[in-house]
């Protein structure tokens, strides 16, 4: 019952080949996937836990894949908090129908408050027992952000919900299926959509030892960065607007895996460090970790004291 | 007899909102709207260096972020005496902007126009544009496929009146395929000098760490253009259609009456005037805001900290068992009132006598347009329309700022931290009125407080058992259908409520 034409389906899937860096001999194996899709064989359910919507927010600034095209043509977004138009009991019905019908792929955006159930409700059902249902019926899990990854600022030191990751709450509870991170504060649409794509259609994309895909997140930020010949050189900025690498103002791009210095933002505008900010480490597995951690700037605060 | 109508989850907003309404003879007699989830920001900032708080702050929110670093950056200037480069006001202005318009766009089109336009009418479009012959096509085939919930996330929805004009649909549902575009747009605009959207990079105090040059000015224009077009022909256009086929919504979600704006956007770096200018509106009578004026009650809320207090004093202990209580928004009051913000306060709060004159005439122009009176702006319809109203002001004074930008000139104006501090920062966001008041001691948060504009639209009842504006916008509003309480969350949602910023 598909809509689209053959030629389409190659038009969409090259793009997706772009996107996850692909040989173009993928590329006829991708539009006969995005034939199937099309086909409403591809179920998503989009949950929200302690999240702030950013990582929806960017996947709706996607360019490879626009919104409108992933939800009518890639997959059946079947339900989503910020967009669909159910409401109420009627949307608490339709995400329980979605979950007894299971084979989805969920996605699951934003921490676990494992230490205050009550700390996030979903119709009255605490977020950690909603998420435990929901995952056990998934075909896979995609925890999209920082949040739902690692446990980002929610999970932080100090934090008062006892909010942990989705993969270490899975985990606590004994939940095996398999579950993909993808980082970042928020994640950038290309993370997303080239993971979704590829897990419906090849199966597992080929992941890294913390469960993220290695398309996206094998490379050091540093070593690809617009200013790694200012490192080179040692011609460091001083303060904030200087030219020079941005290291001494705190940059975390030397431990920081992801493509964002080849893969710059909001369909390539632009990207932290390009922009003279120096990178905090959103996609890393320690952001926002630990309160004695800062930025950009302990070490500007430091200088001064000293 | 009486009936309790719970909504729960309210989607098509930010975050997680549940409403409780208890209908009496058709009509609603109390309600209560509860925020239902938390993450502790406040406690979480504690101890961090002051400058991580306009990157942790950010993230309470991924619709607003901008707001929030400014709100922060605001803060930390008056803490360190700085005066932020002028060049860098510009740039932040320029973002912030940006920021405003992808908001209001998402909000029109993706959160509220579903409960007006008929979506299942694309079946039985016979026209030629592509885009919605495409769209008709799926909807077509997901009807008839075996897929569990067929045309999500468009359906399944609330049996109710929708939009009767086949045309005004199309129109409308075109428009909402465009918006997606143009909310992307202004996000790109934004990133120009953001670094990155949602969550700017590039905030700092004193200015802003990217550069400004002619060509990112021109970017930012050309995009700016754009822009301009939707909302002239499209957005303010599908407001006042909307606005012709809901007449009734100019009588319904009447809040609580007091406005309140912070004041944003100063018409150039340095000014004291803002494009929308600052101060309440409380029984009448427009007067400046007095900071300390804001308190916040905890008695419906779920923590067990003190109550009434003022920011700087501002505690967070949650406290998720609390008996009696229903929420995990605080109730933020001013003098004790309670006050809506938004842009309907902006725009009443800006078009008073001595404000903004430009204001006063437009909001007289569309007020004549619709054929209304100035009382019934306090509305839904009045809310959606103060919104779009708004985007044209900003689009213009963005104009202005391109041309007084300096190319190559600083953005930035350099600080030192000190030991000890405390300011606090007072913006719009693009749901309304914004302050966080930060004190350092020791080179480290002592404290951080962030009172939000949906704290204060979304506020559960004080300590005195007064209704927050939305609770007693929804009092008297007629249900038809117990099953389909389509009223409500209009009314909800003509606030624009974003929950991950309101609890934080």
């Amino acid at each position: 019952m598909n809509t689209l034409n053959r030629r389409s389906f190659l038009e969409l899937s090259t793009k997706l080949c772009a996107v996850m860096g692909l040989a173009a001999s993928a590329i006829p194996r991708l539009a006969e996937a995005a034939e199937e899709l099309a086909s409403g064989n591809a179920p998503v359910l989009w949950l929200q836990g302690q999240s702030c919507s950013g990582c929806s927010i960017s996947l709706l600034d996607a360019e490879a894949i626009s919104p409108v095209q992933l939800i009518t043509r890639y997959i059946n977004l079947s339900f989503h908090q910020t967009l669909s138009t159910t409401t109420g009991q009627q949307a608490v019905e339709t995400v329980n129908k979605i979950i007894s019908a299971g084979g989805y792929i969920l996605i699951v955006e934003g921490a676990v408050p494992a230490g205050m159930p009550k700390a996030c409700t979903f119709g009255g059902e605490a977020f950690g027992e909603q998420l435990i249902r929901a995952a056990q019926k998934a075909k896979a899990v995609i925890a999209v952000g920082s949040c739902a990854a690692f446990g980002g600022i929610p999970g932080a030191e100090n934090n008062p919900t006892g909010a942990v990751s989705v993969p270490q709450y899975l985990k606590d509870q004994h939940i095996s299926t398999p579950t993909i991170l993808t980082p970042g504060c928020p994640c950038h649409p290309d993370w997303l959509l080239g993971t979704v794509t590829y897990l419906l259609k090849l199966g597992m994309p080929p992941l890294d030892e913390l469960g993220r895909p290695k398309a996206f997140y094998s490379r050091l930020v540093h070593d690809q960065c617009p200013r790694f010949a200012d490192y080179e050189r040692e011609r460091f900025a001083r303060t904030f607007g200087d030219e020079g690498c941005l290291f001494k103002l705190g940059c975390l791009g030397p431990i920081t895996h992801t493509d964002c210095s080849v893969r710059p933002w909001n369909s390539g505008v632009n990207s932290c460090i390009r922009a003279g900010a120096p990178c905090i480490g959103c996609g890393g597995e320690q952001f926002a970790a630990r309160a004695g951690m800062a930025f950009i700037t302990k070490k500007r605060a430091a200088e001064k004291q000293g | 007899m009486s009936k309790t109508i719970e909504i729960s989850p309210v989607t098509r907003i930010e975050g997680h909102l549940a409403i409780k309404v208890e209908v009496e003879n058709g009509k609603v007699a109390k309600a209560y709207i509860a925020g239902e989830m938390f993450r502790g920001f406040e406690k979480i900032l504690r101890g961090r260096d002051p400058l991580d708080a306009q990157h942790i702050t950010q993230r309470i929110c991924g619709v607003c972020p901008v707001e929030h670093g400014m709100a922060s950056i605001q803060a930390q200037e008056m803490a360190y005496q700085l005066t932020p480069a002028p060049n860098g006001v510009l740039a932040r202005n320029l973002l912030q902007a940006a920021n405003f318009m992808m908001s209001h766009i998402t909000h029109f089109y993706l959160l509220s126009s579903p409960d007006f336009v008929d979506v299942a009418m694309i079946a039985d479009y016979t026209g030629s544009d592509p885009a919605l012959v495409a769209l008709r096509n799926w909807v077509k085939a997901q009807l008839s496929s075996n897929s569990v919930v067929p045309g999500g996330p468009f359906l399944p929805r609330y049996a109710a009146e929708y939009l009767k004009d086949a045309d005004a649909n199309f129109t409308m549902l075109r428009h909402y395929l465009e918006a997606l575009e143009m909310r992307a747009l202004a996000h790109r605009m934004g990133a120009i000098f953001a670094g990155k959207l949602p969550h700017a990079a590039t905030l700092v105090p004193g200015g802003i760490t990217e550069k400004v040059t002619a060509l990112k000015l021109s970017e930012f224009r050309s995009g700016l253009d754009t822009l301009r077009d939707f909302i002239d022909q499209s957005y303010l256009p599908d407001v006042v259609a909307v606005a012709k086929a809901f007449p009734d919504y100019f009588t319904v979600g009447k809040g609580c009456g007091n406005f309140m704006s912070y004041g944003v956007f100063p018409v150039s770096a340095g000014s004291a005037t803002k494009l929308f200018p600052a101060g309440i509106l409380l029984d009448g009578k427009l007067q400046p805001v007095n900071v300390e004026a804001i308190t916040e009650d905890v008695g419906s809320s779920r923590y067990s900290s003190g109550s009434g207090l003022g920011p700087y004093a501002g505690e967070t202990v949650a406290a998720p068992d609390k008996a009696g209580a229903y929420s995990w928004l605080k109730a933020p009051r001013y003098n004790g009132q309670v006050m809506e913000v938004g842009p309907l306060a902006r725009l009443i709060v800006g078009s008073q006598e001595g404000q903004n004159a430009a204001l006063t005439s437009a909001v007289d122009a569309l007020l004549k347009d619709l054929g209304r009176q100035p009382g019934d702006l306090n509305s839904v319809l009045g809310r959606h329309a103060a919104r779009a109203l708004e985007c044209k002001f900003i689009i213009d004074q963005c104009a202005q700022w391109l041309d007084q930008a300096v190319p190559d000139e600083a953005t930035f104006t350099d600080f030192s931290i000190p030991e000890s501090g405390r300011g606090y920062g007072l913006t719009e966001a693009a749901r309304g009125a914004l302050g966080h008041w930060i004190d350092i001691s020791d080179f480290k948060i002592r404290n951080y407080q962030c009172v939000v504009p949906t704290t204060w639209n979304c506020s559960p009842r004080d300590d005195r058992g007064v209704p927050g504006t939305i609770e007693q916008s929804l009092v008297g509003l007629p249900i038809a259908d117990a099953q389909n309480p389509i009223e409500a969350v209009r009314v909800v949602r003509s606030f624009d409520p974003c929950l991950a910023c309101a609890v934080h």
